[in-house]
């Protein structure tokens, strides 16, 4: 088989174009990459400054895991921890699933959550974002202080007009969380307890 | 062309979504609110004058067999450093518009304006017409984000228009709006291009009409004979 020259160029400019556009896009992933970074850990400290109970520590610097779950622990200026707070996944809203960071009081009751990504209907099932009224039924709730359904299915949450399957799942993956913390209560302090110590030796400042 | 041609040509007689109605995912997808349709179109805009500028560049020396993967591939590498910055330096509006940003490579107008423009045209021109063709794409995305979020939400950029006691209009917020939005767009748009037309040309158009009459007549007589 003969090789004619057009077909040579053809793949000599095809390859030079491919070489630019990986080296271009890896440049900037590489001055992207900490930006980037420091963007999402500003998000999530966003966030977890609204979930967490009153805090001294680096919620974020000092996270541990517990089964698999990433757990930011909130402790005072004693060190003692006051709050916990991790992302659950609601697999089950109403287009996509939902991420929920739940904040919770040390004796497994319920002290803020956020929801820090969906794609619910605008001006219907997001309504979760935006109705901080919504989020606040939560605060204070424990495994047994609520009937952990929407009114719907007989429990104790409101759902919106219209919208029933996003509330849903958010007090799904809500009572969810409890369910973790109450399962892996003594697992979860451990670890707390754990990280404790290579913590103090550390300078152990506000990195924010 | 001259450069206030080709700009009026790709900002409003060829515009990407009013002429052209290309880029329906994105027009559809993010026009929620005016916010969301800005800064798509700004997003577009950046992808634009570099694909056409890098296309308008290397015009000639890519063979023409393998022109369209070249121009993919230099679309996609743009998308991704426009993507990869909203990520970095606007976090939250990156979150919002999600994976409508990596879907404006396959946003079919910015492959016609590499194909049917840069390509054939030079750098200073083509940079013209992506401005042009970004601004207008940029306009219909605020026009139609503009429109869904006063009617749905009685909101404009977030600030309250018609107050709190404003009924929200869902349907202009869901999918279904977005084409009837649009649809009412696309009729004022036709008709006041036809009243412009009709006041520049009215004797072209008499001609024509005339000219229509005739070849009708014709068509009768040949169909009778």
């Amino acid at each position: 088989m003969k090789i004619d020259r057009d077909q040579i160029r053809m793949v000599i400019a095809l390859f030079v174009v491919a070489v630019i556009a990986a080296a271009v896009t890896g440049l900037t992933d590489i001055f992207t990459r900490e930006p980037i970074a420091a963007a999402q850990r500003q998000a999530l400290h966003k966030a977890l400054q609204q979930v967490l109970p009153v805090h001294s520590n680096d919620a974020q610097a000092a996270k541990i895991t517990v089964n698999g779950t990433t757990i930011y622990p909130a402790k005072n200026s004693n060190d003692q921890l006051t709050g916990l707070a991790w992302e659950v996944t609601a697999p089950d809203g109403y287009s996509g699933s939902i991420r929920i960071l739940v904040g919770l009081r040390t004796d497994g009751s319920v002290h803020a959550i956020r929801i820090t990504h969906h794609r619910e209907t605008p001006g219907l099932g997001d309504g979760i974002v935006n109705n901080s009224a919504w989020l606040d039924n939560f605060v204070g709730q424990g495994l047994t202080s609520k009937t952990w359904k929407v009114q719907k299915d007989g429990g104790d949450f409101d759902q919106f007009t219209g919208a029933t399957i996003t509330p849903r799942a958010v007090v799904k993956a809500v009572k969810g969380a409890l369910e973790f913390f109450h399962d892996h209560h003594d697992a979860i302090l451990e670890r707390v307890m754990l990280a404790q110590t290579p913590d103090k030796t550390t300078t152990n400042g506000g990195q924010h | 062309m001259n450069k206030s041609e080709i700009f009026a040509d790709g900002f409003w007689h060829n515009n990407t979504v009013f002429a052209q109605l290309l880029g329906m995912c994105p027009l559809l997808g993010v026009t929620t609110s005016a916010e969301n349709g800005f800064w798509m179109g700004a997003a577009t805009i950046l992808v634009l004058i570099g694909s056409n500028l890098v296309v308008s560049l290397v015009r000639g020396v890519i063979p023409k067999n393998v022109r369209i993967p070249a121009y993919i591939t230099i679309i996609a590498a743009f998308v991704t450093v426009v993507e990869m910055a909203m990520n970095a330096w606007m976090h939250e509006m990156y979150l919002v518009l999600g994976l409508f940003i990596p879907l404006i490579v396959v946003n079919c107008a910015i492959l016609g304006r590499a194909e049917a423009f840069a390509s054939k045209n030079s750098v200073i021109d083509s940079l013209v017409d992506a401005l042009a063709i970004g601004t207008g794409f940029t306009f219909a995305l605020l026009l139609l984000g503009g429109v869904r979020e006063l009617l749905g939400q009685g909101e404009l950029f977030g600030f309250s228009v018609f107050g709190a006691s404003y009924p929200d209009v869902l349907m202009f917020i869901l999918p279904p709006g977005a084409f009837i939005a649009l649809g009412f767009i696309l009729a004022g748009i036709n008709i006041f291009n036809a009243q412009m037309q009709r006041r520049s040309d009215e004797r072209t158009r008499v001609a024509n009409a005339a000219l229509a009459a005739l070849a009708a007549e014709v068509a009768a007589v040949e169909v009778s004979s």
